[in-house]
């Protein structure tokens, strides 16, 4: 916080969610809203809280959130295309080789892919140098599909990791492909499953990752990709 | 940015005939359906948890059947399915 919270603006309070005084993933949208946006944010969300006193359901707090974020993430971007790659499916899933993706961050403890050479990063760190990911070619890192949970690792500076660390598989759901390839309903599940830190140098990825990661599935003959970013 | 690495990955991986499909949560939707992408399940989930909330096994597998159900059924680019429902944590 300022030395002085007294001067603070509340331009500069909304701000401090993303990478600022008050680094909080969940809420660093509140920087792309406006000070009014931001300002009937807090308010409706009080307002609500004050309903939930009443009732024990918070689910109203969960979708106030939910629609501001869509609000604050739904702006087209930069990389939009009106011409896209399809390439349909040769057989049904059923008899398909597939393998997940994922840009969130996870590798295996034992396995940590040391970003800029650096050991034990935390998510702490990753935070802090978010400005350098975001730079940076991303690794791949391999993540045999019968990992335990225990033994996942997650680490990113774009989000709040504690969704992943409660459960691996709101967003790599090795476990849950598992029991649909026991199933029948995927025909071969590989044997690794990929992720690499999203927040990434796009240019770096279309042109020296991409090219290697296109390579890897090639050699595993995978013919389909579930991806899955956060 | 997350999602459109994920959308870049998508595009490069279709051009070497790889076909994917991309679930991600609907604050996305816009800017992943302006990257023209092939296949796209959206979820009505919060940032970081697109697949449901934790310990929700049943919406996660739901999820991820809409994605499959998707990579046998969609035709051209541009399938978009979206998830009913919500996201309910503690269930």
């Amino acid at each position: 916080m300022p030395d002085d919270p007294k001067q603070e603006t509340f331009q500069e309070f909304k701000n401090s969610f993303a990478y600022g005084s008050r680094t909080d993933l969940n809420f660093k949208f509140l920087k792309g809203l406006s000070n009014e946006d931001a300002a009937q944010f807090f308010q409706d969300l009080l307002w609500k809280l004050g309903d939930s006193f009443n009732d024990g359901d918070f689910d109203r707090l969960i979708k106030h959130v939910y629609q501001w974020q869509i609000r604050a993430y739904s702006k087209e971007g930069k990389w939009t295309y009106t011409e896209g790659p399809f390439t349909p499916l040769q057989k049904p899933v059923s008899k398909s080789r597939l393998a997940l993706l994922t840009s969130t961050g996870h590798f295996v403890a034992e396995n940590d892919p040391e970003p800029f050479g650096a050991k034990n990063l935390t998510q702490e760190d990753a935070i802090k140098r978010i400005g350098e990911f975001v730079k940076a070619e991303p690794e791949l890192s391999s993540i045999p599909v019968d990992t335990p949970q225990e033994n996942l690792r997650a680490r990113h500076g774009g989000y709040d990791i504690r969704g992943v660390q409660a459960d691996a598989n709101v967003a790599l759901p090795l476990e849950r492909l598992l029991e649909l390839e026991q199933e029948g309903r995927i025909g071969r599940l590989h044997s690794e499953a990929y992720s690499f830190v999203g927040a990434c140098s796009q240019l770096r990825l279309m042109k020296q990752a991409g090219p290697k990661w296109i390579e890897i599935f090639r050699r595993h003959n995978i013919e389909t990709a579930l991806l899955i970013p956060v | 940015m997350c999602h459109v690495s994920v959308g870049h990955v998508a595009r490069l991986f279709e051009e070497a005939g790889i076909a994917t499909v991309v679930i991600a949560i609907k604050a996305f939707q816009r800017p992943l359906e302006s990257m023209a992408l092939p296949r796209l399940v959206i979820t009505p989930h919060v940032k970081g948890r697109p697949l449901g909330a934790p310990g929700d096994d049943e919406r996660q597998r739901a999820t991820i059947l809409a994605a499959l159900n998707l990579l046998d059924s969609a035709k051209q680019v541009g399938a978009v399915v979206e998830l009913p429902g919500g996201y309910y944590p503690g269930r």
